[in-house]
């Protein structure tokens, strides 16, 4: 536990001090909003709520990207790698110190992209639910960034390593994405029956559940030697 | 040459002819026992490929993912190996079962493809899942790095089938098209049906079967000509 409190801290300071991932991730966020909005018409909005609504999962499934492409670069680009792996803590503290900052760091991301996502998209006072959205984003993200955080220690050390982890990682941000499309947008109103607040966050939860047991497990073989 | 060395090839030959034999036997009952589906017609029977090709795909993934973590465990390179191969022989399975459901879509539902089905869904996820494990292995170099990142790639794929399975089952609602093959009073379908499908299902394996060892030598004879190449360069 001190291990982990110490990486966290670590990988918190280098990021206030440095601002290199989240002013990226704020900016790419609003960017592709508006990408989005322009891409679904500029005064008429193609599809309504609901397309926007899908398409917000979209642009959150490709800023967690940046996220997780820079987790674990300044181990690599500074050589910190050596110095973790000598130390005589649990290597899972590694990477459970690097999924709590990436869900830090998400978190962040969205805190400025819901407001916008309201300003931009959202008309005739037809919304989804905020509490609905707010809960499967924090689920999702912490799956994303459980999974993300595997995923990056396993391609640190592999070439083109920016292209191979988008690539290993959206298979598994597939039944994620459908699930939580489904549940924001079935709490769009009016609501007749559809995908249950309730049974969209159990999924959510129980892709944690699975990703937190294999990424707690796996990550000792990843990052060895 | 020793036991072992004779064991293998009549392995593979013992395999290769019940494929053959049961290959025949499954097109024989389907073109000409099998009786013919009166809603769909004679184009119902691409069923008995598409079904157990299908299956036969989740067999081998499942396969490659259990090799995967006996590696991870025992550190047996053998066993990269036996992880690798059912995971390619995956991808041929899969496209097959990918052109073949399009195929029958195309004839009972009229659209080569419907995003409402949720097994066409899942189908698409894992196949992606088992392209980028590829796509993984190819990018680092031989050796027992590259058959750690393997495993664990195909591990995290045992858990990306159920939640495939279940997030598209909850999420897509308007599931009424697909033909059920299986429900929980049993196989869906007329005696003789079901006996041919069995007998589909068998040849498929078995071919399944069949492929991995030979693909397993190939591979293994790969290996130790490179290790006689690098030792022959060293030499000189």
């Amino acid at each position: 536990m001190r291990a982990y409190r110490a990486l966290l801290r670590k990988d918190l300071l280098l990021e206030l001090r440095g601002r290199e991932l989240v002013p990226a991730m704020v900016v790419f966020v609003v960017g592709a909003l508006v990408l989005v909005r322009l891409g679904l018409g500029g005064e008429r909005l193609a599809g309504g709520t609901r397309a926007a609504t899908g398409l917000l999962w979209v642009v959150v499934v490709f800023t967690s990207m940046l996220a997780l492409v820079r987790s674990f670069a300044q181990e690599r680009e500074h050589g910190i790698w050596d110095g973790l792996l000598s130390a005589p803590a649990d290597r899972s503290a590694i990477w459970a110190a690097r999924a709590s900052a990436t869900f830090l760091f998400l978190g962040v991301t969205q805190a400025v992209a819901l407001p916008l996502f309201w300003l931009f998209f959202l008309q005739d006072g037809r919304s989804p639910s905020l509490a609905v959205l707010a809960a499967a984003l924090a689920l999702a993200d912490l799956g994303v960034a459980m999974l993300g955080a595997l995923l990056a220690g396993l391609v640190s050390n592999v070439r083109a390593r920016e292209v191979l982890l988008p690539v290993l990682f959206l298979p598994f941000a597939l039944p994620l994405v459908s699930v939580a499309v489904r549940m924001s947008v079935d709490s769009i109103p009016p609501q007749n029956g559809g995908l249950g607040a309730l049974q969209g966050l159990g999924f959510l939860a129980l892709y944690d559940t699975i990703f937190a047991l294999l990424g707690w497990a796996l990550f000792e073989y990843v990052v060895e030697d | 040459m020793n036991g072992s060395h004779r064991a293998r090839p009549d392995r593979a030959t013992a395999a290769a002819t019940a494929a053959a034999l049961l290959m025949a036997l499954a097109l024989a009952m389907i073109f000409f026992y099998v009786p013919t589906d009166v809603s769909e017609g004679y184009s119902q029977r691409i069923f008995y490929f598409h079904v157990p090709i299908a299956l036969t795909t989740y067999f081998l993934f499942t396969w490659g993912a259990v090799n995967g973590a006996r590696f991870l465990l025992s550190r047996d390179m053998s066993l990269d190996l036996k992880s690798y191969v059912p995971m390619h022989l995956g991808v041929i399975f899969g496209s097959l079962t990918l052109v073949t459901g399009s195929i029958w879509a195309n004839i009972a539902w009229g659209t080569w493809w419907f995003w409402g089905d949720t097994q066409l869904t899942t189908f698409l996820i894992i196949f992606l899942f088992n392209c980028a494990y590829f796509m993984l292995r190819f990018s680092v170099e031989a050796g027992e790095r590259r058959a750690i990142f393997s495993a664990v790639y195909a591990v995290l794929g045992v858990g990306l089938i159920p939640l495939s399975v279940i997030g598209v089952h909850v999420a897509q609602t308007n599931d009424l098209i697909h033909p059920i093959t299986f429900n929980e009073n049993g196989a869906n379908m007329d005696g003789s049906m079901f006996l041919t499908f069995l007998v589909a299902l068998a040849a498929m394996i078995t071919l399944s079967v069949t492929m991995y060892l030979i693909e397993l030598r190939g591979k293994r004879i790969d290996d130790r000509l490179r290790a006689i190449r690098r030792l022959a360069g060293g030499e000189a």
